[in-house]
């Protein structure tokens, strides 16, 4: 029925957008982190300079480590609560399906709405320190501040990926079979036995799931960072990605901000092999 | 007697409405969480401009209720024609890796021919690379190819999606054969069958992939930023992110506008919800 050429016709279109803007770019990108590029002066090659000069940048250690503790604060929180927001809406309840969508809204809203949005809440004469002063506590400059800028913008992806994640625990939620937890029942156990005994174990690799996807997107982040912190203050909210953006597109040092991506995606391979290891292990 | 007949009584009634009130509870407190910061954007968009916003208490309700400042924002900034942008760079976001990824998927589905298997596992390998790591090259790309201040460089690099292809794939691989058999004694020749057999039996993959790709690009930011310098292609996203620096006094027009950014997601979401679902499992299997 199908000829050969009848394959590649329909397959080109897609080919070439792949080549052109996902295989050369992974490739020239480590390409280039070997070189030194300012966009003016043709690219040099400068062997393992750039290398060299990652491992002894300040700033590129206290990206990694405000990725990481960007990481730390994210993680956790969207594997874990979204687990109990999934339960609570897996019930059959009047207006169920309204509060589902609420809860997910969030995670569709552009960063710059998001931005815009929380930048107003958290001002110091905001809705946020208001309702801290009703428990008289001192007003914070949650984003000015060091110590509170990150864990502020790591609250925001907490409110925005909760919905997104509780979609995906629900799924997990309504694949474990009904008798199991009628057969709990029988024996005599409660609610929170028959989420210990049963909901957790069940979900145990979509648990795994949500930690390597959510873990993946925090290391990528950085939009959230450009439009509420621009990174500040004082470096406090520079993430690894900022750190490429920045170095690539304002400084133009491009050669070097290569380096850095090619570091984060070392990162982000490592990431995904552990991930299908398990993956595998799990199914097998 | 009656003592105890009361204490099962009510444990019986705790039994049955007490988890309910709890949950209720919950759940309102957790979807005010969720709503309450584009509230508050909402009523500073519809407050009137002799009204503070920034008052202890809060007020969430305006005091004068106005629409002057959608007027105003209307008339006297770009909104309206970032708007346009936006709608403009969307169509071809949704069109372009809907249609791409339909066309890709079906020989892969379909099809026997050599190096199936090798274009499938190059489409999966390409999945892993973030777009965070290969911006750089991907400018530089648009740089030579002279596709840097244009909305084709914005809609290019997101005009495949392998995600896509994989969505398509699964969805193709459904289809029973003798379908395609039978068009094939009818004398339908293979373009046929693609548009006019197989697209019709994979609309709801292909919604999916619709709205996937309307959110994405609603909101996409990073390419507007690095390629349009002219603010007269601005999309919304990018427009609402340059305004904010510049219109600091006047926050009830970036109110307004950030509302006005929020209109189109929620029309398809609420008109389409019945797909979020799908859209959430499906991209689940991305990891």
């Amino acid at each position: 029925m199908y000829k050969s050429y009848h394959a590649w016709f329909f397959l080109l279109p897609a080919l070439v957008l792949l080549l052109v803007f996902n295989f050369i770019p992974a490739i020239w990108v480590i390409l280039l982190s070997f070189m030194e590029y300012n966009v003016i002066q043709p690219m040099e090659w400068v062997g393992l300079a750039n290398y060299i000069r990652l491992a002894n940048d300040a700033e590129f250690w206290n990206a990694l480590k405000n990725t990481l503790y960007y990481w730390f604060l994210v993680t956790p929180a969207l594997v874990i609560i979204p687990i109990f927001v999934a339960v609570l809406v897996n019930q059959k309840l009047v207006g169920i399906k309204f509060f589902r969508l609420t809860i997910y809204f969030p995670f569709l809203v552009s960063v710059v709405v998001t931005a815009i949005m929380w930048g107003w809440m958290l001002r110091s004469d905001g809705v946020i320190n208001y309702v801290l002063s009703l428990l008289n506590l001192e007003p914070v400059s949650w984003l000015t501040k060091k110590s509170t800028a990150m864990p502020s913008l790591a609250m925001i992806t907490i409110w925005q990926g909760i919905g997104y994640y509780m979609l995906i625990y629900l799924g997990g939620l309504q694949a474990i079979p009904n008798e199991l937890y009628e057969s709990a029942e029988l024996d005599g156990a409660g609610f929170l036995r028959k989420q210990w005994h049963i909901t957790f174990p069940m979900l145990r690799p979509v648990i795994f799931f949500v930690a390597v996807v959510s873990t993946m997107a925090a290391f990528k982040e950085f939009t959230l960072m450009l439009v509420m912190t621009e990174g500040g203050p004082l470096g406090a909210t520079q993430t690894v990605v900022y750190l490429i953006f920045e170095k690539a597109f304002r400084s133009l040092d491009m050669g070097y901000a290569s380096t850095i991506a090619t570091v984060l995606f070392v990162i982000i391979l490592a990431l995904t092999i552990l991930n299908r290891r398990f993956l595998d292990r799990e199914t097998s | 007697m009656l003592g105890t007949v009361n204490h099962r009584r009510a444990k019986t009634l705790y039994r049955r409405y007490g988890t309910k009130v709890v949950s209720y509870a919950l759940l309102i407190l957790l979807s005010l969480v969720m709503v309450v910061p584009f509230l508050w954007t909402l009523s500073t968009s519809l407050k009137g401009a002799d009204e503070a916003i920034f008052s202890f208490p809060p007020k969430f309700i305006p005091e004068h209720l106005t629409f002057e400042n959608y007027k105003a924002v209307w008339k006297t900034l770009p909104i309206p024609l970032y708007l346009r942008n936006s709608l403009i760079l969307t169509f071809f976001g949704v069109l372009f890796p809907v249609f791409f990824s339909s066309l890709a998927a079906f020989p892969l589905a379909r099809m026997e021919f050599k190096g199936r298997r090798f274009i499938f596992m190059l489409v999966i390998a390409t999945m892993i690379i973030p777009v965070e790591v290969t911006m750089i090259p991907i400018y530089l790309i648009l740089n030579k190819l002279g596709l840097i201040g244009t909305y084709a460089g914005v809609i290019l690099p997101n005009a495949v999606s392998t995600f896509g292809i994989f969505l398509m794939r699964q969805a193709f691989l459904s289809i029973p054969r003798e379908i395609e058999e039978s068009a094939f004694i009818d004398g339908a020749n293979v373009w046929q069958i693609w548009w006019k057999i197989m697209l019709p039996m994979v609309r709801p993959m292909m919604a999916t992939l619709a709205i996937l790709s309307f959110i994405a690009s609603w909101n996409n930011f990073l390419w507007p930023l690095l390629l349009l310098d002219d603010s007269n292609m601005y999309p919304l996203t990018l427009g609402l992110y340059k305004l904010q620096g510049v219109f600091v006094s006047n926050m009830r027009y970036i109110a307004a506008g950030s509302i006005i950014a929020l209109i189109p997601i929620m029309i398809v979401f609420i008109s389409l919800q019945r797909y979020f679902a799908e859209t959430a499992f499906s991209s689940s299997i991305k990891g």
